[in-house]
């Protein structure tokens, strides 16, 4: 599985590694925050529509910042994230498509009962 | 990329660990596959609003079925988890073993309760008439939201078997650490899938007075 006999991380590594710890902290309180808001803004009486609008961009947030900074992305090669990003194009293009497909106002859902 | 990942690089013609690379193809993939589950549920919902018949025969609406209060507890036990998973990939970087292990163990401990949560949420939905044969929404929920539950269960004995290969001694140095941020890859993408599935399965069903996708039953004029 791996070798133990390997050199000590450096000096640059360490203080690097305590920095980052330091934003996974920071990052960790800002998505217990951004959870427990999004928990009271679906029983504010606002239009469902903003309620959605916001509630769509919260999650987004949370998606991009743990797999930039949890998953490490921001510290990666940039390959990385063009071969994730293709994965997750595939899979909002599959969504789009499928809502075009399956057009709410148009199918006749008969067929399936 | 920072100096101290490129004093890091892997001698490869990509510059990066194959391990790792193939990790995150492997997760790209997986992105298409809960995308299209994710997507197919959206739809059904969308589709068949009624909900489900239960047992007696009665109409039920899963708005009335779920427990907001559970999940959002789940959702902030996966955040957390996956913050203990960070520290974990930091602590082995920076060679701290037994750092590693408490933080590990913490994941763990904490996918249990999750899996608990899914459990029980699962039980309490059945006993109520929700099954995965009586309607659409059952199919689309338990498919969705079980194979979630079988990623997480697969994470945690992954994690479980890398606490307990950390005392065999061979789990150090910077293949140790690859080893488990690869790990951690996979625990923190099971996390990003559950973002989502918190925000369009449950949270969505509270919007409105009969949630997004209404009720399905006739509009009556007043």
């Amino acid at each position: 599985m791996s070798s133990s006999h390997e050199a000590a991380p450096s000096q640059d590594f360490l203080a690097e590694e305590v920095r980052r710890y330091h934003h996974f902290i920071v990052l960790a309180l800002w998505l217990a925050v951004v959870t427990g808001a999004e928990i009271v803004l679906i029983f504010l009486p606002i239009p469902v529509a903003a309620i959605l609008t916001i509630l769509t961009l919260m999650s987004a947030g949370k998606f991009f910042a743990v797999i930039l900074w949890f998953m490490h992305l921001i510290y990666d090669k940039r390959l990385l994230f063009w071969c994730f990003f293709a994965g997750l194009a595939l899979a909002f293009a599959t969504y789009a498509a499928m809502i075009m497909l399956f057009s709410v106002d148009r199918i006749d859902t008969r067929w399936f009962s | 990329m920072s100096d101290t990942a490129a004093a890091h690089e892997a001698p490869t013609s990509t510059g990066i660990d194959h391990k790792k690379l193939i990790m995150w193809l492997f997760l790209a993939s997986d992105c298409m596959f809960f995308g299209t589950l994710i997507s197919t549920h959206l739809l059904y919902r969308k589709l068949f609003p009624a909900g489900f018949t239960d047992a007696e025969g009665h109409q039920r609406f899963i708005q009335n079925l779920f427990n907001v209060e559970l999940t959002s507890f789940s959702t902030f036990i996966l955040l957390m988890s996956s913050f203990l998973m960070a520290l974990a990939v930091s602590a082995m970087h920076k060679g701290q073993i037994k750092s590693f292990r408490r933080n590990v163990l913490g994941v763990i401990f904490f996918g249990l309760i999750f899996l608990g949560c899914q459990v029980y949420e699962f039980t309490h939905f059945y006993h109520e008439g929700l099954t995965i044969q009586n309607s659409v929404l059952g199919s689309t929920f338990y498919v969705l939201t079980g194979t979630h539950g079988t990623h997480v269960a697969i994470g945690v004995l992954w994690l479980i078997m890398m606490y307990f290969y950390s005392f065999t001694g061979k789990l150090g140095g910077h293949m140790g650490a690859l080893d488990v941020e690869i790990a951690g890859l996979y625990w923190h993408f099971v996390d990003i899938v559950w973002i989502i599935i918190f925000t369009a399965v449950y949270l969505v069903e509270y919007l409105g007075p009969n949630g997004i996708w209404g009720t399905g039953l006739p509009v009556v004029a007043k």
